[in-house]
């Protein structure tokens, strides 16, 4: 684990880790993003990741995800050293993500934008599109339906026929967290996924993780919203100029005086007004 | 038959050549996002290859070329269309990881100029500017085809390929691999974390559109008899995109709709054009700035193309859609997230204090 | 070994040529981050309004239309990008539109050249040159002026880049347009000035293209694009520095090997070091660091 943080309780408080990473460092043209940042995260929780703006976390996420190459360090997801990896194969290992701003598939509708999700589908080999089309149309049928009842629970199956390009900003996160489910992840990276949404919302998609972490996920998620983090996360990792300042229980970090220096104290005074 | 009737057909046989060369180059673009501005060589290598299988040995013909193998029709076609897929492969393989959208486009468009450089001075392959005559015509001796009525003959058959192609086409497009490759054209990155290769994709959207190009070459080399160097300039390229931009980026029936607008009113009709006295070829330049012109004008003002690209409703992926969730709003499964006064029942983890 | 060293000689010229043209094309990428399909239309437009005024309209020498020439496509560039492909840059996210759009633009002027100069091979009004011993060296008066100017334009640009507050700007932009912006950067401005020194470099290359190769058609610029995408590939994209030692590499390379191979091919040799490039350096062998 970290060196610097004094108050940080292991994750075995919780259970098995399922991703990891230890030691990873990314610089942008000189300027080091990410400084030896190493943590892991607890199985079937809800952990999120904090940190002042600036502190890597984003970075950290493309490189979990593969979505980035870090200069140096190792990541796991379970037991597979994933370090590196192309995102499309750690993808397919169970890993999903989502993207600060909502990236949405604006040509297709809503609807396929969940149906191109499942991981390996017969119907995108060009062999079986025309030797196999009663496979194919069972396997689609079969996703059709669940990606309908998912659109229903996200409250955007009246959409599902609308190009996903016409979505408002709010549908557009939804359509983005729906279509990770579709998914089955076993990790679900979410990155910032209250940012920009009305406060109704923000207990929608609360309630929403809530229901992840019920259908055995993992999720790791970016969070500014302390109250979010307090009321749906299991431990907490804080980030700090890359590194790995501390990690914990929300109520252990509170205590931790170089945490509240670094992040908590500014926040939590201006977060507990709104 | 009269020579307006041979016109005709001269322009039936463009439209639906066209056609195929459309739905080749918009499968690559249209669907998966590649920008191929080299398109037009993998018709150039389809076209060549088509030749020089359906040709007799080289020998004593003054012609240099490779192969010569006599194959009859469609064998010399579908050698035409694997070469380009062949080709694309190659190219795909050294480029296709490596490169972002734009410089992709500038590589290719390099090996398009390339090609043209080495079709033009390479005697032993290619036979330099002279390029390929004599290139037989299907069943026209079998057939007892004479100049004239070869042209509506072949116009026919070239409508059979595109009807074939279409079919083989419309039934990718609309299956998960088209969907995929549409899901990759809006944003790889995404299509990525998904878990799609996209390498993977773009390979297959790479070979399936050089197939068509290759057979589009194959069938316009039968067609005209001779395979001249200098109708494969990078320019020529263009002429396809308009063909798919003002048709519908993304829709099947609009690249012969495009096929019609661009290919056959606006290239093959001001043909018919009486020249301008004292300035031989102006109609042409005109006409070739006119088509640039008017690619810009859709582009601005209907990007999405005369015929614009399908919505795919849920309707049309099911027939019987009928969802298990009657289409109401289902809340979250579980209970909604604790309100401040049911905090306290909470799960265990959650925190009672407030203050730091 | 003789024959090595005139061939190099006019490797040294073609990098000459080359090097103005790649610099111009590169200067602008950075800026607007599309590439400019129609880069070699501007230099044969650049190459036929020097002939103009060179040959018929004004009579001048040639190294004095040379300037109007340049500069004349320095403002069609400025038009070009102030009604044409600005706003289709700014109104289209992803770039496909703009590329398509430049190359079409390509297209149009190519047609424009062929319909007011023809097709027909034309030259410049000047003295027939003498060819002059220098070392190892047979070079033209011509060739060697063509060389100073592309050293002093070399410099020129440099200490632009480097000192002049808008150079500075420039490579601002460059590196992040919205932190530009928001600095306090007149970025309108900066990218007119660009497309203007751009176009103007295009006009330049390609009159100095005709002069070295003693013809003009309305093709050689389009033909010698895929030269300039080389070097500037092989040294960068994005990269003025890169753009320079591409031209270099790319121009010494072409006519070395005219002098071992057919020198039909020569140009062709150009896009095999750029597949060479792409498979072992893809990012270039000059390439400036990863950006965030």
């Amino acid at each position: 684990m970290t060196s610097t943080g004094q108050s940080m309780s292991s994750p075995d408080a919780f259970s098995e880790s399922i991703l990891s990473c230890e030691n990873i460092t990314k610089s942008f043209l000189g300027v080091n993003a990410l400084n030896g940042a190493t943590f892991d995260v607890p199985k079937n929780k809800i952990t999120a990741l904090i940190g002042p703006n600036g502190a890597g976390k984003t970075t950290l996420v493309n490189i979990l995800s593969g979505a980035m190459k870090s200069d140096s360090g190792t990541t796991h997801l379970g037991s597979v050293d994933v370090t590196n990896l192309e995102s499309y194969k750690i993808a397919r290992m169970g890993l999903m993500r989502t993207f600060q701003l909502s990236r949405e598939l604006g040509g297709l509708t809503v609807l396929e934008n969940l149906l191109v999700a499942p991981k390996v589908q017969a119907g995108e080999s060009l062999f079986n599109i025309f030797l196999r089309p009663r496979l194919l149309q069972r396997e689609e049928r079969q996703n059709i339906e669940r990606a309908t009842e998912i659109l229903a629970t996200y409250g955007l199956y009246e959409l599902r026929d609308n190009r996903a390009r016409e979505l408002s900003g709010g549908q557009k996160k939804l359509l983005e967290i729906s279509r990770g489910v579709m998914a089955a992840p076993t990790v679900f990276l979410l990155d910032e996924p209250m940012a920009g949404v009305n406060p109704a919302l923000i207990d929608r998609i609360a309630g929403y993780i809530l229901d992840m972490k019920r259908q055995g996920m993992t999720v790791l998620m970016i969070e500014h919203n302390l109250n979010v983090v307090e009321k749906i996360c299991d431990f907490v990792i804080v980030l700090a100029e890359g590194k790995t300042l501390a990690t914990g229980r929300l109520s252990e970090l509170r205590a931790n005086p170089e945490v509240v220096q670094a992040y908590l104290g500014e926040v939590i005074s201006a977060g507990t007004t709104n | 038959m009269s020579a307006f009737w041979y016109y005709v057909f001269t322009l039936v046989f463009f439209l639906f050549d066209y056609f195929i060369l459309a739905m080749g180059l918009n499968i690559q673009y249209g669907e998966t996002g590649i920008l191929n501005f080299a398109y037009i060589g993998f018709v150039a290598i389809g076209a060549y290859m088509t030749g020089v299988a359906g040709m007799p040995n080289a020998g004593t013909s003054g012609q240099h070329y490779i192969l010569g193998l006599n194959l009859p029709f469609p064998i010399n076609l579908i050698i035409g269309g694997l070469s380009a897929s062949a080709l694309a492969f190659l190219v795909a393989l050294i480029t296709l990881r490596r490169l972002r959208t734009d410089y992709l486009a500038m590589v290719l468009i390099s090996l398009s100029l390339v090609l043209y450089d080495i079709s033009n001075n390479f005697i032993p392959l290619f036979n330099g500017a002279d390029g390929l005559y004599n290139v037989p015509e299907p069943f026209a001796s079998a057939l007892k085809l004479t100049t004239n009525s070869f042209v509506p003959f072949f116009a026919g058959v070239a409508g059979v390929v595109a009807l074939i192609l279409w079919f083989f086409m419309s039934r990718i497009t609309r299956s998960p691999l088209g969907r995929t490759l549409r899901a990759i054209r809006d944003d790889p990155t995404v299509a990525s974390a998904l878990g799609k290769g996209v390498f993977r994709y773009q390979l297959t959207s790479m070979l399936v559109g050089s197939f068509y190009a290759g057979v589009g070459g194959g069938l316009l080399i039968q067609f005209g008899g001779s395979f001249n160097p200098t109708a494969w300039l990078p320019g020529e390229t263009f002429v396809i995109f308009a063909v798919i931009i003002v048709g519908g980026v993304g829709n099947n029936v609009g690249m012969l709709v495009g096929a019609l607008v661009v290919e056959t009113l606006l290239i093959h009709l001001p043909a018919f054009l009486p020249a301008i006295p004292g300035h031989p070829g102006l109609i042409e330049y005109i006409d070739t700035m006119v088509i640039g012109v008017v690619l810009m004008i859709m582009l601005w003002f209907r990007p999405q193309g005369i015929v614009p690209e399908r919505v795919r409703r849920s309707k049309f992926l099911l027939p019987d859609f009928a969802p298990s969730g009657g289409g109401a709003v289902i809340a979250p499964t579980g209970p909604a997230i604790p309100t401040e006064e049911a905090a306290g029942a909470g799960p265990p983890f959650f925190i009672e204090e407030k203050d730091v | 070994m003789a024959q090595f060293w005139l061939a190099f000689g006019f490797g040294l010229v073609t990098a000459s040529v080359l090097a103005i043209a790649a610099v111009g094309l590169s200067l602008q990428f950075g800026i607007t981050n599309y590439i400019n399909f129609a880069y070699g239309d501007f230099m044969a437009l650049g190459s036929y309004l020097t002939y103009e005024v060179n040959t018929s309209l004004l009579h001048w020498n040639v190294w004095i239309a040379l300037v109007f020439g340049s500069l004349a496509m320095g403002v069609i560039a400025v038009l070009l990008n102030r009604f044409l492909l600005g706003p289709f840059a700014r109104r289209f996210q992803r770039s496909f539109f703009v590329l398509i759009v430049t190359f079409g633009l390509s297209l149009i002027m190519l047609n424009v050249i062929y319909s007011i100069w023809g097709t027909n091979v034309r030259s410049y009004n000047m003295p027939i040159e003498q060819v002059l011993h220098i070392g190892p060296f047979l070079l033209t008066r011509n060739q060697l002026i063509v060389m100073a100017i592309s050293v002093v334009l070399m410099v020129l640009v440099h200490v632009m880049l480097k000192t002049t507050r808008l150079g500075k700007s420039m490579r601002a932009m460059s590196d992040n347009t919205t932190l530009a912006m928001t600095s306090g950067i007149d970025t309108r401005r900066i990218t007119t000035i660009t497309w203007f020194l751009s176009g103007t470099l295009a006009g330049l290359a390609g009159t100095v293209l005709a002069i070295t190769e003693g013809n003009l058609t309305p093709a050689s610029g389009e033909l010698f694009l895929f030269v300039i995408f080389a070097a500037v590939i092989v040294g960068g994209v994005g990269s003025i520095y890169g753009a320079m030692a591409g031209a270099v590499l790319i121009g010494l390379t072409t006519e070395v090997s005219a002098a071992f191979i057919n020198p039909a091919y020569k140009l062709d040799i150009a896009f095999i070091i750029l597949i060479l490039t792409l498979l072992f350096r893809p990012s270039g062998l000059f390439a400036r660091p990863e950006r965030a």
